[in-house]
């Protein structure tokens, strides 16, 4: 049975158009000990703050949108437990619109100069194309980043290095994978600071949806070593 | 990787504990140690056996001590086997061995620890 407990958050306000610096304003809310960070964010805007920014869509863990940092550490809101006391933040390094919400715009546009879609030898002929069960369902389950950019946000090489950030590798690792691709993900992946990941499996931890954007970055290392980029091919 | 077990129940992640970034720091600072250890044991052991610096050498009679302690040695010895076996098993996971990061860390700090504490023993005559 769940119990009534009282919680402090401390959260990270900041508008560009009215503050000259973020600052932090601390709620005191009165909630259960099976929320979420969501449900206490929520209950911010609902009771003391309705002008608190923060975005989510799906509250299950599908959709990523929720995304912040709770006591310096990236977590999906709709599926972190609330805690005593909680430091909520927006995503880092990305510029914040508002309060909890961050501009997604070089996201999207590292994804589109990435070009996450299989470039083909021959023109796609529509429809669905024999592949390997099990490569398929290895396939899907890497597909199913929700790029909610937990991985980019905990990576301590993204903070010191140039690299993009794990949940980009992972997709080229994904299309590297893919039979019917046939760009050079390898060169891609280098020239988004490949070499720069620590290997600490950090982004393992922080995963969300259970990948290993590590794993697919080794991945991606040993066919530097060994060459070969193409298991399927 | 592991199954996809969406949706999660709940996470506790901001109350655990960050391992990636906890074997970076150990392993930076191992290094750091591994360095440190190796300039000041130069720089004494010139101190206490090259003749023109024997006047520093009367001056600091404590050097010795300071290079015989336990637990110097005891600190140095799992900087050493934390830097050499974490870097083994990063060299291991990019040929394709790869070991889940809460094991090789446990194990890596596991040891570590044993080669710290047979220093301790050994300087207990044990």
């Amino acid at each position: 049975m769940p119990t009534d407990i009282k919680m402090r958050a401390e959260i990270r306000r900041y508008d560009p158009g009215v503050d000259a610096e973020p600052h932090y304003e601390t709620f005191e809310v009165a909630g259960q000990d099976n929320w979420r960070i969501l449900d206490v964010i929520r209950s911010i805007y609902e009771r003391q703050a309705g002008d608190l920014a923060y975005q989510f869509a799906c509250r299950v863990g599908r959709c990523g949108t929720c995304a912040v940092k709770v006591n310096g550490v990236p977590v999906l809101a709709c599926q972190e437990r609330c805690k005593p006391e909680m430091r909520i933040e927006p995503l880092t390094p990305f510029p914040v619109l508002r309060d909890l919400v961050v501009d997604r715009t070089e996201i999207e546009a590292r994804y589109e100069q990435h070009a996450y879609a299989p470039q083909r030898k021959t023109e796609y002929a529509g429809g669905p194309e024999a592949i390997d069960v099990k490569h398929a369902e290895h396939l899907c389950h890497m597909g199913s980043c929700l790029a909610c950019m937990v991985c980019v946000s905990g990576c301590p090489a993204v903070e010191e290095r140039a690299f993009d950030g794990p949940a980009f590798m992972l997709k080229l690792r994904h299309m590297a994978e893919h039979p019917a691709d046939t760009g050079n993900r390898l060169e891609q992946a280098i020239d988004a600071g490949m070499l720069e990941c620590f290997g600490c499996d950090l982004c393992t931890q922080l995963c969300p949806a259970d990948l290993s954007p590590a794993q697919a970055i080794r991945e991606f290392r040993r066919d530097m070593i060994f060459g070969g980029s193409k298991k399927h091919e | 990787m592991s199954k996809a077990t969406l949706p999660r129940n709940t996470t506790r992640q901001a109350e655990g504990m960050q391992y990636g970034d906890v074997a970076r720091m150990v392993h930076r600072f191992s290094g750091a140690v591994i360095i440190a250890f190796v300039l000041v044991h130069v720089i004494v052991q010139a101190v206490r056996h090259v003749p023109m610096f024997a006047s520093a050498n009367a001056a600091a009679p404590w050097l010795q001590t300071v290079q015989g302690q336990n637990w110097i040695h005891a600190i140095l010895f799992f900087c050493i086997a934390f830097h050499t076996l974490y870097g083994l098993k990063l060299l291991a996971g990019e040929l394709g061995f790869n070991i889940r990061y809460q094991t090789a860390f446990w194990s890596i700090v596991g040891v570590s620890a044993l080669f710290a504490l047979r220093e301790m023993l050994r300087y207990a005559g044990l």
